[in-house]
């Protein structure tokens, strides 16, 4: 099957263009596979499907959504959150009523009058704070003829949205680990939080966390790893309880050598998300790679882990408390931590290993692609049979024919 | 209780599936069960032609007949597993295998096409499904439960059926290598044929039919072994009985067969048997050293381990004997139980 790929790619930098090509290799053994220039706007003829990832980046997914809505096909969905997309394709081009459309499709009414509201200055943008509520995702998957998520739960948001084509859920691929130097930091044990540092990260909950489990164990120390969110201010937290010494540390960005050696040094990786649109973390992907035992928060994706790898904090009012007791029990005990790590390995390198996800990709894809055409010749052929025996539209034996196709899902 | 076992039969075509599922129904009969064959033709070309046979099975309704309830079904074979029954158990013989393992060899069904490659996975998700419904899910071998899980990660117990009743016995360890299987490619009868012609030492007698037997002989003559490798077409089970009786060792080394009753029908006369690490079936019996010997399906490694049976009757003998202890354990009785159970 040829498929025409509508992604970024190295060396744009962004995960989504890492997934990119951590992957083509894989597809490439089972597929024909075109990796269309950027600004392309139509698949290289002879394509069986398009398929388009699509992320919240308007600079880096814009000409794809483009292209997509030119050539339907299969839609590699990496977050479903895409407000900051739609409205970068839209109101960022001036493209008001496009903008206003896409929020009455998921707000109604309410949502429309918002995004005048917006448009006149009078409530900051709703992509700073109403992208859960106010997605925008339908507006893409209108042109979907199929869609793969990361999640079961960006699967059931896909469906929520009644879009009813075939929706596939294929794990996020694992890289593999490498051999690195773990870097020199102290700590006893070492706790480590690594991705962007935003409001959704629980940093106060976690700092708190710390300083109950450091009042025990002045060894302990936690690294905050990761570019801050501009306008977000750690360091004032980390007055407010006293940690402000060498107990904590917030190294900002770090490249990606740098990062790995850091989470090679980690005893216990915190990744904590709330709120989350179900998005996938490159960060506990690469801790279950590294064999690290994981705290993290029990919703959307981080919630399909499974238990034997990571610890789950609901973000409730007793989150700081659950979370100090799950650091309580990770820093306590060594045994769990390796035994949890020894299962995050496992799971990264079957559910997550590359070959595994392209495989079922590309089963997704061929389900995709065909799976249409295969029900209408089976439809038409089943109705054809029927109707020469005499068995009418809306019979008892029609029904009966329709519920044994679905019962197998021949059907439709 | 009444019992229909299922299977799709392609018309004018009887082989191990057909047998296997008549000595079951003589089986179950002859154990006080009211049995009957179920079957379908089976077509299964072109590629969609696949889903609407297999929605046949699923049209059927064998909850009762004639005012009767059958109690239980047995599916055997893709697609009679689709069939609907509270109380379906499966013996699975093989899927289809052109949607597995054979995707992408000389054997395949589904060519590149959208369409073609759509039908394939629907034949997947339709085993997932009327696989999962059994309530119980058995597979012949080893080797068709690995593959059964590994495609859909549904797990069936291993029930291996004994093989045709023959008056097996041990008579005598002749210099001659004994091969049992169909002629056909899959068989790679042509690695032992090249073996004999390795070893001039070697004797080689073939049994059965099958759609390379002119290859093979043309094989024999070319490389001038008239007199030292035989073909004796299909024989009766008398003279088959004889064979096995007398053989040095049995040749049993197709590529990655289902399940394979030659080595069991070895071991019942107390012959060793020759497998390969690829063969798939008989490595559920077959172990190196102990039950037989298993080498690469080359020539030159085939040459000299039937060489080394025949220059050590005793060992040989003794494999033979611990095979046959294995094989004498798989009974109708056991399977039977284990089924209905």
């Amino acid at each position: 099957m040829k498929l025409a790929l509508f992604t970024p790619v190295p060396p744009e930098r962004t995960g989504i263009a890492d997934y990119a090509a951590l992957l083509l290799p894989a597809l490439r053994e089972r597929t024909e596979l075109t990796v269309v220039k950027r600004g392309s706007r139509k698949p290289p003829r002879g394509t069986d499907l398009p398929v388009y990832h699509i992320g919240n980046n308007p600079d880096v997914h814009g000409w794809i959504v483009e292209a997509l809505r030119r050539s339907p096909g299969a839609v590699v969905l990496h977050e479903f959150a895409l407000h900051h997309l739609v409205s970068g394709m839209t109101l960022a081009r001036g493209d008001v009523r496009g903008y206003l459309d896409a929020l009455e499709r998921d707000g109604g009414l309410a949502a429309r009058l918002l995004g005048y509201a917006v448009i006149e200055k009078r409530i900051p943008p709703l992509w700073e704070n109403r992208t859960v509520d106010l997605p925008l995702a339908a507006t893409v998957l209108d042109h979907a003829r199929g869609v793969v998520t990361h999640s079961e739960y960006v699967g059931m948001r896909v469906r929520t949205t009644g879009y009813d084509g075939p929706v596939f859920v294929v794990p996020h691929p694992a890289w593999t680990a490498p051999r690195v130097v773990p870097a020199d930091v102290s700590g006893e044990p070492l706790i480590a939080a690594f991705g962007h540092l935003n409001e959704s990260k629980r940093v106060p909950q976690l700092l708190e966390a710390f300083a109950r489990i450091r009042a025990d164990r002045p060894g302990a120390r936690l690294l905050l790893v990761g570019a801050p969110a501009p306008n977000y201010d750690v360091s004032h937290f980390l007055q407010r309880l006293g940690l402000d010494g060498d107990g904590v540390e917030v190294t900002g960005y770090v490249d990606e050598a740098r990062l790995w050696s850091l989470m090679t040094a980690a005893d216990i990786h915190v990744n904590l998300r709330s709120p989350t649109m179900g998005e996938t973390s490159g960060t506990a992907i690469r801790a279950l790679s590294l064999g690290k035992p994981l705290i993290v928060s029990d919703l959307g994706w981080f919630a399909e882990l499974p238990d034997t790898v990571a610890l789950k904090v609901p973000p409730d009012e007793s989150e700081i408390d659950t979370l100090t007791a799950a650091l309580e029990l990770l820093v306590s005990n060594g045994e769990v931590r390796e035994t949890m790590g020894a299962h995050a390995r496992a799971l990264a390198e079957s559910k997550h290993a590359v070959g595994a996800v392209a495989g079922a990709q590309v089963a997704a894809f061929e389900r995709i692609a065909g799976g249409g055409p295969v029900a209408d010749e089976l439809l038409a052929e089943v109705s054809r049979a029927a109707a020469e025996v005499g068995i009418e539209p809306r019979s008892e034996d029609a029904a009966e024919l329709a519920r044994r196709l679905s019962e197998v899902d021949l059907g439709a | 209780m009444r019992i229909a076992v299922c299977r799709p039969q392609v018309p004018f075509a009887y082989g191990g599936a057909e047998i296997f599922t008549d000595t079951l129904v003589d089986q179950l009969r002859a154990r006080g069960h009211e049995a009957e064959i179920v079957s379908i033709p089976f077509k299964w070309y072109p590629a969609t032609r696949v889903l609407s046979q297999a929605l046949l099975w699923r049209l059927l309704d064998l909850t009762e007949v004639d005012g009767q309830p059958v109690d239980l079904v047995v599916a055997t074979k893709f697609p009679s597993y689709v069939v609907r029954h509270p109380e379906k158990r499966v013996w699975l013989v093989h899927q289809f295998r052109q949607a597995y393992e054979l995707d992408g060899t000389e054997l395949a069904q589904f060519d590149a096409r959208p369409q073609a490659r759509a039908t394939r996975r629907k034949v997947h998700d339709l085993d997932r499904r009327a696989l999962g419904e059994a309530t119980r899910l058995f597979a012949i071998s080893g080797n068709v439960a690995r593959r059964l899980e590994s495609s859909t990660g549904l797990v069936a117990e291993v029930l291996p059926h004994p093989p045709q009743p023959l008056a097996y016995r041990c008579e005598s360890y002749e210099g001659f290598v004994l091969s049992p299987s169909r002629l056909d490619r899959a068989k790679r009868l042509d690695v032992l044929i090249e073996a004999a012609a390795i070893d001039a030492t070697l004797e080689v007698v073939l049994v059965s039919e099958g759609p390379d037997r002119e290859r093979l002989e043309a094989l024999a003559r070319a490389r001038g072994l008239e007199g030292r490798v035989r073909f004796e077409g299909r024989v009766p089970a008398e003279r088959m009985a004889e064979l096995y009786a007398r053989c040095g060792s049995v040749y049993y080394a197709p590529v990655d067969e289902d399940f394979g009753l030659g080595p069991y029908e070895g071991f019942l006369s107390e012959k060793p048997v020759i497998t390969a690490p690829d063969s798939g079936g008989p490595l559920d019996v077959v172990s190196d050293g102990d039950t037989g010997l298993v080498v690469p399906a080359e020539p030159r490694a085939v040459a000299e381990a039937a060489a080394w049976l025949r220059d050590h009757p005793d060992e040989a003998a003794a494999m033979g004997r611990r095979g046959k202890a294995l094989a004498e354990a798989i009974t109708w009785d056991g399977a039977i139980a284990r089924l209905l159970g």
